[in-house]
């Protein structure tokens, strides 16, 4: 099992009465692109907030790479190499789209004698570069998103948790921005874990389904098979009719 | 039995201006550095009415309090709500307007201590142990004044108002809540009780320029400890400060007394800072 | 401006001309007087560039910077007057002392925001503002510590002593602010857990900013202490870290250089104003409130900009 790029055994967190995430255990193997799929609430973010330790885990093992992530600060996650995305965009407020990126590349993971040029090259690779100088809360929220994912590809990461990458935008910026996320894949080798409510628009991206529901892990597989899953199913249409 | 009585008395006083500085924090979110100024101005107001126009004490009191509510609610208006959306920016503000006042009462009246009259002159035995009559005035009053806010914060249709802007400004406007004149109520009343405190407070505390810093640091560190915007709060860390001051006053020396409030602050802020009862940590 | 850069030229063409005028402004126009009011100008401009530094790019604003200038201030006074070391001693002493205090108080009190943390310093200064006055019998109680040995003799040497001192520190603070700790520090404001998931260890940068920023106040407390020659626990007083943030709003915050400009024009006002005495605080008072309200960018820095602009333009 020595493939598996990340494990995550029995994790799990409450807070006060709320038990968000119900022992969840999953694998993910290098060069994989898996969805995390579920309705609001499921508890997709915390998940992500727990892999990443910026919460503490209540019970379980999170392996990357080898190393337990478990007791980790977050810097320190990123520093082994993996990066994420927030569900709302967070440019640094005050900072140009260039200084954002950049502010990614000062981790230990990055060698390269010119940073400035790095992380045009990133800008590029996003769609961004003719709007280096602009002030970042002044962008569009679809620009903040691809922002978002040159910021955390500064970190040079092998792993990228990306958080709802679609919401909020149009079903124009939606193909792109998946487009954008197929390249990169593609090219960089990346392994990514992806969050959304939306199944359409990850069918085509994803190889691997893990559904949660109320914090529990309902069904894992392809997209057809989670698709076609009762269970799933009902976790949809019991809750907002969300299209599948 | 005079540590019981001394710590009531204190716990009065700042119960009223705790509660004042934290009914505007918890309405609009103004940390208002000012507060302590205004509980100066009560006592001076008073003191210039009685001493300077000759007026008796009750009337003069009354229109001192007014007075200072009023300007509570003009410098809400012209200098706080321009700034609502920088708490510091409001800081730095209250802050100059609280030392401006304090010049302006420097050259006006000079730095000698003041007298503001009693309202009851004579000493009161209980236990055993004379106490100023004004002193058990303090604490009626302070409980009084509470006591009624409190209900009206409850049971009025205004009350109602304060709370539901307090929870949520923006959803309050969507349902027709006039924010503004609300938060005009709210500085009005909170600068009056801390008007009210300077009043009955000034027959026996120091009346000069200064005296406005002591009284906002022990306001913010109640407010603190208590948890900002929670008025039960307040009035439990008043007791408290107001019991810890007059024990160390006691037991060890007047000249510590001024740390404890500010130590419990510092304290509070570093190992919780949403205070006994707050709900919202260091945001 | 592009990514990251060295401080450009024309700024520090400009700003070495600056201090050089300021050099011989005394030795033109000689007389104690006025070379007492530029060193204390320059000493509030190492003041005002230390808070700058720390608060004007983490947008942290430290209402107890007194404290950090009266710790360097007192350890002064107490290790040349009651120890009776020599008084060079005093600037290591007292920026390590300093150091140690920023280290002790920002780990609890970095974590809080905005007002919280401004306040939490706030009530450090006034608490050590009280002790200062409860152990009298090693700090001289109201009147402070007197009789502190000069460290130079001559005004004229001293003041250019203390003017290159604030040339090299706002320098070097400039560098770094337009470097990627600038960088980092400003996004620390725009968004901490961002930066978290960027991979920056952000209490590692705000201590260490903190520290900085606090050894620099402590030793331009020192260089006042042996200056005035007395020290008393007016230093740790509120009218002093607020007299300070009014000078970094009108130079400019998160400028660094903006400050040295605000501290000087504040000072040669407050000079000119001695004859209105109590009247100075009012002053200061209003004048905060009116850029509080109207310039919340200062305006030296952002009139150094345009001028840069425009002579570029032609």
């Amino acid at each position: 099992m020595s493939q598996m790029l990340l494990e995550v055994d029995s994790l799990d967190k409450r807070f006060g009465g709320l038990h968000a995430v119900k022992q969840v255990s999953l694998a993910v193997a290098k060069g994989e692109i898996v969805g995390i799929l579920g309705p609001n609430g499921a508890g997709k973010t915390t998940l992500f907030n727990l892999l990443t330790q910026f919460i503490t885990p209540d019970a379980g093992h999170i392996v990357f790479k080898g190393h337990s992530l478990r007791g980790l600060k977050p810097q320190k996650v990123v520093a082994l190499g993996v990066a994420r995305t927030f569900q709302l965009c967070r440019p640094f407020a005050g900072l140009s789209v260039l200084e954002n990126v950049l502010v990614g590349s000062f981790g230990p993971r990055v060698h390269h004698p010119d940073l400035v040029e790095r992380a045009m090259h990133l800008l590029e690779q996003v769609g961004l570069e003719s709007k280096a100088e602009v002030a970042a809360e002044l962008l569009s929220y679809g620009d903040q998103r691809r922002l978002e994912i040159a910021r955390a590809l500064a970190t040079d990461p092998e792993l990228l948790l990306l958080d709802e990458p679609f919401a909020g935008l149009g079903s124009a910026e939606i193909e792109a921005i998946s487009a954008l996320i197929t390249q990169l894949h593609t090219e960089k080798k990346l392994t990514i874990l992806l969050i959304e409510h939306k199944l359409r628009e990850f069918m085509q991206l994803v190889s691997r389904v893990v559904v949660l529901d109320f914090g529990e892990q309902i069904a894992e597989g392809t997209p057809q098979q989670v698709v076609e899953n009762p269970r799933v199913i009902e976790a949809y249409i019991g809750k907002q009719g969300v299209t599948l | 039995m005079e540590i019981l009585i001394h710590g009531a008395v204190s716990s009065a006083i700042y119960a009223m201006l705790a509660v004042g500085f934290t009914l505007i924090f918890g309405v609009a979110r103004v940390l208002n550095l000012a507060h302590g100024s205004f509980y100066a101005l009560g006592a001076y107001g008073t003191y210039m009415a009685t001493a300077l126009l000759g007026w008796s004490l009750l009337p003069a009191a009354l229109m001192a309090i007014v007075q200072v509510a009023l300007l509570g609610v003009v410098i809400e208006k012209i200098f706080i709500r321009p700034l609502r959306h920088s708490q510091l920016g409001v800081l730095m503000i209250t802050l100059a307007i609280s030392l401006v006042i304090e010049q302006a009462l420097f050259l006006i009246f000079g730095s000698e201590y003041r007298n503001v009259p009693a309202f009851i002159q004579s000493k009161v035995s209980i236990g055993g142990i004379d106490i100023a009559g004004q002193r058990l005035l303090v604490v009626a009053v302070a409980v009084l004044a509470i006591g009624a806010l409190y209900l009206f914060i409850q049971w009025s249709r205004l009350g109602s108002a304060i709370l539901a802007i307090s929870q949520d400004a923006e959803a309050a406007k969507y349902m027709g809540i006039p924010s503004d004149r609300i938060f005009a109520l709210v500085m009005a009343i909170s600068a009056g009780l801390a008007a009210l405190a300077g009043v009955l407070a000034g027959p026996f505390l120091s009346v000069q320029p200064t005296m406005h810093l002591l009284p906002i640091m022990k306001a913010f560190a109640i407010v603190i400890v208590g948890g900002l915007g929670s008025i039960p709060g307040s009035i439990v860390a008043a007791m408290m400060l107001g019991y810890a001051e007059t024990i160390v006053a006691y037991t060890i020396s007047t000249s510590w007394t001024e740390i404890v409030s500010v130590l419990a602050t510092l304290l509070m802020l570093v190992f919780r800072p949403a205070g006994i009862f707050g709900k919202r940590a260091a945001f | 401006m592009r990514g990251l850069h060295q401080l450009d030229r024309s700024s520090a063409v400009a700003g070495t001309a600056a201090l050089g005028i300021l050099a011989i402004v005394p030795v033109i126009f000689p007389g104690n007087y006025l070379m007492g009011v530029l060193t204390v100008a320059a000493i509030y401009g190492i003041w005002a560039v230390s808070w700058d530094f720390m608060c004007g790019l983490t947008g942290r604003e430290n209402f107890g910077h007194a404290l950090f200038i009266g710790v360097g201030a007192y350890a002064a006074g107490y290790m040349n007057v009651q120890i009776g070391w020599g008084p060079w001693w005093s600037l290591p002493i007292g920026m390590l002392l300093s150091a140690l205090f920023a280290l002790l108080l920002g780990f609890p009190t970095l974590r809080l925001r905005g007002p919280y943390f401004a306040l939490a310093m706030l009530s450090a200064a006034v608490i050590m503002q009280r002790l200062m006055l409860i152990f009298w019998e090693h700090t001289g109680g109201e009147e402070g510590i007197q009789d502190i040995t000069p460290l130079i003799r001559n005004h004229l040497h001293y003041y250019w002593f203390v003017l290159v001192l604030l040339g090299v520190i706002t320098f070097v603070l400039s560098w770094l602010a337009r470097s990627r700790w600038g960088l980092i520090l400003r996004a620390i404001r725009g968004d901490e857990a961002t930066c978290l998931a960027a991979g920056i260890p952000i209490t590692r940068y705000k201590i260490i900013s903190l520290v900085i920023s606090a050894a620099l106040a402590a030793l331009g407390g020192a260089l006042y202490a042996h200056y005035q020659l007395q020290v008393s626990p007016q230093l740790f007083s509120i009218v002093t870290s607020i007299t300070i943030i009014t000078m970094v709003y009108v130079g400019g915050m998160g400028s660094i250089y903006g400050p040295v400009g605000g501290a000087l024009l504040l000072t040669l006002l407050a000079e000119g104003l001695r004859d209105v005495g109590e009247w100075r605080l009012m002053v200061y008072s209003v004048l905060l409130i009116m850029i509080v309200f109207f310039l919340p960018n200062g305006f030296i820095a952002p009139l150094w900009q345009k001028l840069r602009a425009t002579l570029r333009g032609r």
